[in-house]
């Protein structure tokens, strides 16, 4: 097989995985109804546009940021926006996926909690929260 | 003279706060010219502080209105059974633009996480350099050739998904996002006309005891 052949086999196969990762990527960020909420959180009806160039630029970008090492000269303290907004982002995944799931909804018909479920939710949260604490720090500190 | 009233409700209307809602905001009626031009302007409800931010108007309500204002019009009911009412500032709702930048840049962090969460997840520079190998047999070379039409890929699938490409469309067909976006107002929309119905039949409920 020539260079050039061979060459344009891997760009096409490429292309091709691209396409299937980048459609299921988003497939399952639909089914999981992340962005309905937030175009209700923002009233920004009408505009699915804005919200779908924001997870495409996130995509790309880190994609081929991971890929070709751009590493940009930030401070320290820039950090913490990535970091607050992927703890929003994993959060919201993690809450979307339990809503999918219908959990929550079960749970509290079976055991008849209906009344407590706000309590049951912040259980939930508290937990998500201490349990990511714990594993940063005492587990994974090293 | 023809006195049947074909009336069909808004599904959905914004309005200002303490609002006076006319049949003409809520409805679309067909009927002889006369008894439109004399049931169109009809005060249907009065919007109370109290009411909160969403509310229903129910059509029994509106045919009582009818009734009232023309006794012995026949009216023919066409499509929902209510309308729901949003009050809010001016009758129109804003977008809130800081909460948009900040679910803007949510979005962003949020799905460049999630693919280099998933490359690695699978191992994908190990996969990579191994499809290269298997494909030109030369071990040592950096996968740029997959990598730059991988990420390309990436991108063009999602579009691809979304159905457009920039802001043209391809076709006039709604993406699936816009359609899960419509499925949720609508659920929401379900979900508060049952409640308000629920309130109401509470109310009176009380009222009787």
């Amino acid at each position: 097989m020539t260079a050039a052949a061979s060459g344009f086999a891997v760009a096409f196969l490429g292309l091709a995985a691209g396409f299937a990762v980048g459609s299921a990527f988003v497939a399952l960020l639909i089914v999981l109804d992340i962005v309905p909420r937030l175009v209700q959180f923002t009233r920004a009806h009408r505009r699915s546009w804005a919200f779908e160039s924001a997870l495409l630029a996130g995509a790309m970008y880190f994609s081929c940021a991971d890929f070709f090492r751009w590493t940009l000269p930030l401070p320290n303290v820039a950090l913490l926006a990535p970091a607050v907004f992927q703890g929003v982002f994993v959060g919201m995944l993690a809450a979307a996926l339990t809503e999918v799931l219908n959990v929550i909804p079960i749970v509290t018909k079976r055991l008849r909690l209906k009344p407590y479920l706000f309590a049951l939710l912040m259980a939930m949260a508290l937990g998500k929260v201490a349990g990511s604490l714990v594993d940063w720090l005492i587990l994974q500190a090293k | 003279m023809d006195t049947t009233v074909y009336i069909r409700l808004r599904r959905r209307i914004v309005v200002p706060p303490e609002a006076q809602i006319r049949l003409s905001d809520v409805a679309r009626i067909v009927a002889d010219p006369e008894w439109e031009r004399r049931l169109l302007p009809l005060p249907v409800l009065r919007v109370r502080p109290e009411d909160g931010h969403l509310l229903v108007i129910d059509m029994l309500h509106i045919v009582k209105v009818i009734r009232e204002a023309a006794p012995g019009v026949a009216v023919e009911t066409y499509g929902e059974p209510h309308t729901l009412v949003e009050v809010a500032k001016d009758g129109v709702v804003k977008p809130r633009r800081t909460l948009f930048a900040l679910a803007w840049v949510l979005l962003f962090f949020g799905s460049g996480m999630a693919i280099i969460n998933f490359h690695a997840d699978v191992n994908m520079p190990e996969v990579q350099r191994r499809i290269v190998r298997l494909l030109t047999g030369n071990p040592d070379w950096h996968p740029w050739l997959f990598q730059v039409p991988y990420s390309l890929g990436v991108g063009f699938g999602m579009l691809l998904f979304f159905n457009r490409m920039l802001s043209r469309r391809w076709n006039d067909e709604p993406n699936p996002l816009e359609v899960e976006m419509f499925m949720y107002q609508e659920n929401v929309n379900h979900y508060v006309i049952t409640d308000e119905y629920r309130k109401k039949h509470e109310r009176e409920e009380e009222g009787r005891t």
